[in-house]
């Protein structure tokens, strides 16, 4: 109704699809209700499924999942924020995974009105991003798996938190934009996991989960580690940009780092390891006391691993 | 053609200058942050916060908010004029769009390349406002070479053709933005919002000579600039050659918008209404609509400026929108206004 030309082209579409392909073939319905062909809307989700060990039901992900390497190989539906209704309907996907809050409501009720079953999930916080994994292998067929990755991230974390519980907390600034810079706000799950890795969010009052920050902002709270996130920052670039402002002890005591992974970006199955990764950022002397050079090491003595 | 009223010219713009001069100040006071004035001042050449968030984080800004604010106007006025359109204003002339465009491949492609040239106390530079330049200076050209024909530029293809290549580089830009990694594409979003922030004082030197040039020159042809208002053949009689000066007015102009639109992105509206609510009030005498336009633009900038840090503060409020919610209302009174009666050039 919405949209005529969309769907007189997808009817062509699945007409021709049913003259190529056949009907569906009843080997789906045999299976019961447990979906075989999965469709994933976004590059969280393609990983989370992989790790739950159902990457073979996969038969469409984004243009963004390249993580496992296997994802690369497998169909593209588009863009992460735009995937094409046609593609995931030539998929004949008996379960579509987008986000909330990413994927396209009206996209996904499109979906929905073909008779594919679509669910959004959550992945706003840290403990969203856990029921996520649940949620995916219950749709899946196996709670097993998704209680044993939780248990896995769950190990992850404490493990993190045991290692900087002695260290006193630093201020963070997380950028993932440097010109201009776009810092993580409150309401966002990467705010809990500077918390979680010993750290202290400059902008964790912000309401908005990603804001632009102005440089005085910056200057005034005086964060002692500076972290750019994000794919595609090269290394060296953020300590330049920085080094001007002297009075930042960040920039003083030369903690301005680059990680380039998005680990900790994407709210799937390797903030776990993201996680520690951003604790040797923020308290390097509590992963390792030699590397940090500085008296700082005996900050962490108390915790064993 | 009336006189020139000197006085007038020296009251209204020694008024507006002081008002530029106090509005700086206070802008360069006002910030999300609390600022300690007696010891940024006291501890000038040590590093402390107080004095970083006044020298480097403030006053580069304020200064260059005066800078584009003010050429934007200007530019806003001599364009309205040359086109012979009310709506006319920098964003429209096609050097904006290309100046976006090399700025956003610079983005993509060099994100993070720097000047080789120490920067030290006076900022870094980056390369993508000399990409964004690059853009601005091929879309001139290919505006002004689709708008010249026998010699001649036409206003009324020159306006056309830098629309059109506005809206066709808009075209590459989401198309462009459609490609990149999600993080890429919202930092994208930001840059086209446009931006004040800079730390860099050879970026606001640079801007400062080129826009001060710029403003000079044209402000010299301001009686020309008079008469071409008339109508092309009332200034032909009058002594001015109407293809002559459209050709400088417009390079000048399109020279001035590429090299502000490179180091603050598109900042929208100051160059359409500050000419307008200065014509309302002090009339459309080039010669003094000039400079008044240039100092309100430059106030009025600031002060956009600053409302952009403090309004969702922490978060910086892309000034395009300060700028725009203030412009928008206005551009509509205007429209109306303009329905009852007509809007004198």
């Amino acid at each position: 109704m919405i949209c005529l030309p969309r769907f007189f082209a997808l009817g062509v579409l699945l007409a021709a699809l049913v003259f190529f392909v056949g009907l569906p073939s009843p080997g789906n319905a045999a299976s019961g209700s447990i979906p075989q062909r999965v469709v994933s809307l976004a590059p969280s989700i393609t990983e989370t499924v992989f790790a739950l060990g159902f990457g073979v039901r996969l038969v469409g992900v984004t243009n963004h999942c390249d993580y496992p390497a296997e994802a690369k190989r497998l169909p593209k539906i588009g863009d992460f924020m735009s995937p094409s209704l046609e593609a995931i309907a030539a998929k004949r996907p008996d379960l579509v995974i987008g986000v909330d809050g990413a994927t396209d409501p009206a996209k996904a009720r499109e979906i929905e009105r073909l008779g594919i079953k679509i669910t959004l999930l959550s992945v706003s916080s840290v403990t969203e991003i856990l029921s996520s994994f649940k949620r995916i292998a219950e749709l899946l067929g196996d709670p097993e798996a998704g209680a044993r990755l939780v248990k896995k991230t769950t190990v992850q974390f404490d493990k993190v938190k045991t290692r900087v519980a002695p260290a006193p907390r630093r201020l963070v600034l997380l950028a993932v934009g440097l010109r201009p810079l776009v810092a993580v706000g409150g309401k966002n799950f990467l705010d809990e996991l500077v918390t979680l890795a010993g750290g202290e969010n400059i902008a964790a009052n912000a309401p908005q989960p990603w804001l632009n920050l102005p440089d005085e902002y910056v200057v005034a709270k005086a964060p002692q580690v500076i972290i750019q996130a994000g794919m595609g920052s090269d290394t060296g670039g953020s300590a330049r940009h920085w080094s001007d402002l002297k009075s930042i002890p960040a920039v003083k005591e030369m903690r301005v780092y680059t990680y380039n992974s998005d680990k900790i970006l994407r709210p799937g199955p390797r903030i776990g390891e993201g996680l520690e990764d951003l604790a040797r950022l923020i308290h390097p002397e509590c992963f390792d006391p030699a590397s940090s050079g500085v008296a700082k090491g005996s900050l962490c003595e108390g915790s064993g691993p | 053609m009336k006189v020139l009223d000197l006085r007038k010219l020296v009251l209204v713009n020694g008024a507006l200058l002081i008002l530029l001069i106090l509005s700086a100040a206070a802008c360069t006071l006002l910030g999300p942050v609390r600022l300690d004035l007696s010891h940024a001042l006291s501890h000038l050449f040590s590093s402390n916060a107080d004095t970083e968030i006044l020298l480097r984080a403030r006053l580069p800004r304020v200064l260059l908010g005066i800078a584009i604010g003010g050429g934007m106007a200007a530019c806003g006025v001599v364009l309205q004029a040359l086109l012979g359109n009310p709506l006319a204003c920098p964003q429209m002339l096609g050097v904006s769009g290309g100046a976006s465009l090399g700025g956003i491949l610079g983005i993509i492609f060099f994100p993070n390349w720097l000047l080789p040239i120490a920067g030290g106390r006076l900022g870094e530079i980056s390369w993508i406002p000399l990409a964004a330049f690059l853009g601005a200076l091929l879309s001139m050209i290919l505006v002004y070479r689709f708008s010249l024909f026998h010699g001649r530029l036409h206003p009324y293809h020159l306006l056309l053709s830098g629309v059109i290549l506005n809206s066709f580089i808009a075209a590459v830009i989401m198309f462009l933005n459609s490609i990149v990694d999600f993080y890429q594409a919202q930092g994208l979003l930001f840059w086209l919002m446009g931006s004040l922030s800079t730390r860099a004082y050879l970026t606001v030197g640079f801007i400062w000579f080129y826009i001060a040039v710029g403003f000079l020159w044209l402000w010299s042809k301001g009686l020309s600039l008079n008469l071409i208002t008339l109508g092309e053949d009332a200034a032909m009689h009058l002594g001015v050659e109407p293809g002559a000066l459209q050709g400088q007015v417009f390079i000048a102009a399109s020279l001035m918008i590429g090299a502000m639109v490179s180091v603050s992105g598109v900042i929208g509206f100051v160059g359409l209404m500050v000419p307008h609510v200065m014509r309302l009030l002090i009339g459309s005498d080039h010669r003094l609509l000039l400079p008044a336009s240039f100092l309100a633009g430059g106030i009025f900038l600031c002060w956009a400026d600053t409302l952009a840090r403090i309004l969702l503060a922490p978060a910086e409020l892309p000034v395009g929108i300060v700028t725009a919610f203030f412009g928008g209302p206005f551009f509509l009174f205007l429209l109306y206004r303009e329905g009852r009666r007509s809007l004198a050039l």
